[in-house]
């Protein structure tokens, strides 16, 4: 291992479910119960305890950044605190080198009651900074958070953006071997969220090994080459585009059971124009969602619907539906089987899309089945810095 | 109990002495904020209680001190608020953090003992009013108070110890802080604080003599008002106990930290 890093080393962490005993009237009965025979305690799993993390090993390098992504209590927070030394391991090692930085609740040290400034020091000192270190950048501090008039102001008085704000831009200015993210995007407007990012491209640059924890996954790929799927263990780990892909497969909707659905749809496919089934496709391209479907119990008037949206935010980009009487489709008996070709160009900016199909019972007003997503779709293009739509943009000198 | 620990312990203390410094620093700027009085607290209430004590034991019950009873109480009682005001923020100091507790990491000691130093600084600021009734009553203890350090040291190694253990326990079992609150104010009257327990007599005096505390508080007397040496035998004792007592506090401490984020 380098001299700064982090190691995770077949880490298991137990917890336990349900109550502790908080006070001495429980801990008797508990100590007279250990004595008299439940034995020692030990690393295996006991009643009402369960694995939080099993099993995880990572290693990430000086300059390097690894995404840690999952549904809500995979373990992720977790895996945070035990690298950060705030819980240990059950089983395994756990090693950080240099100095850690962890953008973890930044605002956790705050005061309500003390000024913007007492709180720098304060924080500052938390994240173990030295007095001298905040004073130099003390300007460069308040700068950043864009707090300068409100320095002087009691935290109490602050919004919790501005608060947020802060608490950031104290632990952005710690010079970290070693940093620790998790979820501090959420806060504030999108242009410090924008410097929050370069920030972070900043350190990874200046060579810090980055541990992020995020659920937008849009920024997971941006700044870390590696991800991580975590779901008390590791699901997949590699680079950072394919078990996002994978993660983002996994974590929708569950769809109602077969037996419950008058039309099923039992096949999805992305094509392109020669046919081909791809994941990956360039900006404008023509494609083609193909969508097979069973049909279960006699139905007519149906609508189909097909969706797109942004695989990191779930930011719809399209959502129409249409009906069986356009498509000349109709009156459906059981066990007819059909296929729909949704055709359609790729007008999007690079990054990740999800294509998703249902279909609608117009007489019963349900969803006779739903299925997102039914394909992913990378768009490879690197004109665009930002955004969702390819407005082919063509500039020329006018004449 | 390993000494490479102990040093490892200490020097992780000293990396992180700026944090100390900021703790104590916030805590006593909060009280300014927040209160009127402000650091006036720290001097108010010994005063009351030896005002109190003074009546008691000078009209109702006079007793020979073989100092002036004022100054024997105020001195007795500054040194006990001292430990009884860290111990009554230290034993809560982790659980009021919680947050910081649960989410940055730095050495959990520094609750307790920021605790403590709050109420040193309270305590040289008491000390104001002992010069004064010092002055009054024409009372000067004389070169021996370039010992008054010593005891400070021992006082300070004493109340820290106990404030670590009384933290973690706190965090465990909440009820430490209830039977915490009985204890401290048994105790002052189980210590030299406002009379000489030696009066006591029997076998009860004979226990009573044995609190290492005693040793702690009568040395202030000796060094400030008497201009005696402290007591030999007793006050080396009760160095050598606190030593020991914040050595192991300390470790015990340090083991049970990994835990403090699960069970908080």
């Amino acid at each position: 291992m380098a001299a700064t890093g982090v190691l995770f080393d077949g880490v298991w962490k137990k917890f336990q479910r349900g109550e502790r005993h908080d006070s001495l009237r429980d801990l008797i009965p508990a100590l007279v119960k250990r004595a008299v025979g439940a034995g020692p305690r030990t690393s295996e799993l006991q009643e009402a305890e369960f694995w939080a993390v099993r099993d995880v090993s990572f290693e990430v390098q000086p300059g390097q950044a690894l995404g840690i992504i999952g549904p809500n209590g995979a373990g992720k927070s977790t895996v945070l605190k035990l690298l950060n030394r705030i819980l240990a391991p059950t089983r395994g090692r756990c090693e950080i080198r240099g100095r850690v930085g962890a953008l973890i609740e930044v605002a956790a040290g705050f005061h309500p009651d003390l000024t913007g400034r007492e709180n720098v020091y304060l924080q500052g000192a938390i994240l173990h900074m030295k007095r001298t270190e905040i004073a130099r950048r003390f300007d460069e501090i308040v700068e950043f958070a864009g707090l300068c008039e409100f320095i002087d102001t009691p935290v109490k008085r602050y919004s919790s953006g501005m608060n947020a704000r802060l608490g950031f831009s104290i632990a952005a200015h710690l010079q970290p071997d070693v940093l620790l993210i998790d979820e501090v995007l959420s806060v504030g407007d999108m242009g410090f969220q924008q410097r929050c990012v370069d920030r972070m491209s900043e350190f990874k640059r200046q060579g810090a090994s980055i541990v992020f924890v995020s659920h937008n996954l849009q920024a997971v790929a941006g700044l870390c080459e590696r991800a991580l799927f975590l779901h008390r263990e590791v699901r997949a780990m590699g680079p950072s585009p394919e078990v996002i892909e994978q993660y983002v497969r996994t974590a929708d909707t569950p769809r109602a059971p077969a037996g419950a659905r008058a039309v099923e749809i039992t096949r999805t496919e992305v094509l392109d124009a020669s046919g081909r089934q791809i994941v990956m496709a360039p900006a404008s391209a023509a494609l083609t969602l193909r969508v097979s479907y069973r049909v279960h119990r006699a139905v007519e008037d149906l609508l189909f619907g097909f969706l797109a949206y942004r695989s990191s935010d779930r930011l719809p980009v399209y959502d129409a539906n249409f009906g069986s009487e356009e498509m000349r489709l109709g009156a459906l008996a059981p066990g007819d089987e059909f296929t729909i070709d949704f055709r359609f160009r790729a007008n999007l900016a690079r990054g990740q899309y999800h294509l998703g199909c249902h279909v609608y019972d117009r007489r019963t007003q349900e969803y006779t089945d739903r299925l997102c997503p039914s394909g992913i779709l990378t768009i490879d293009e690197s004109r665009t810095y930002a955004g969702i739509a390819n407005l082919d943009v063509a500039p020329s000198i006018a004449t | 109990m390993r000494f490479d620990d102990m040093r490892l312990l200490i020097r992780e203390q000293i990396e992180y002495r700026e944090l100390l410094v900021q703790m104590v620093r916030r805590d006593l700027l909060l009280r300014y904020k927040q209160t009127i009085m402000g650091f006036g607290w720290a001097i108010f209430m010994p005063l009351v209680n030896t005002a109190i004590f003074s009546l008691v034991f000078m009209r109702v019950a006079p007793i020979d001190t073989g100092l002036p009873y004022p100054l024997y109480a105020y001195c007795g009682l500054l040194a006990w608020n001292f430990m009884a005001s860290s111990l009554r923020f230290g034993v809560v100091s982790l659980t009021s953090n919680t947050s910081l507790v649960t989410k940055i990491y730095f050495p959990r000691e520094i609750f307790p003992f920021a605790a403590v130093f709050v109420a040193l600084v309270d305590a040289a600021i008491g000390s104001l009013v002992l010069i004064g009734l010092m002055a009054w009553y024409g009372v000067w203890g004389g070169p021996a108070i370039l010992l008054l350090p010593v005891v400070v040291a021992v006082h300070v190694m004493f109340t820290a110890g106990i404030a670590l253990l009384l933290a973690m326990s706190h965090l465990f079992y909440r009820d430490v802080k209830y039977l915490f609150d009985v204890v401290v104010s048994v105790a002052m009257f189980a210590t030299s604080v406002v009379y000489p327990v030696e009066r006591v007599g029997g076998v009860l005096g004979q226990v009573l003599a044995m609190n290492p505390l005693n040793a702690i508080i009568d040395a202030y007397r000796a060094v400030l008002l008497r201009g005696t040496a402290p007591a030999p035998g007793p006050f080396l004792a009760a160095a050598v106990i606190s030593v020991m007592l914040l050595c192991v506090a300390w470790m015990v401490f340090h083991r049970g930290e990994l835990a403090f984020a699960e069970h908080i």
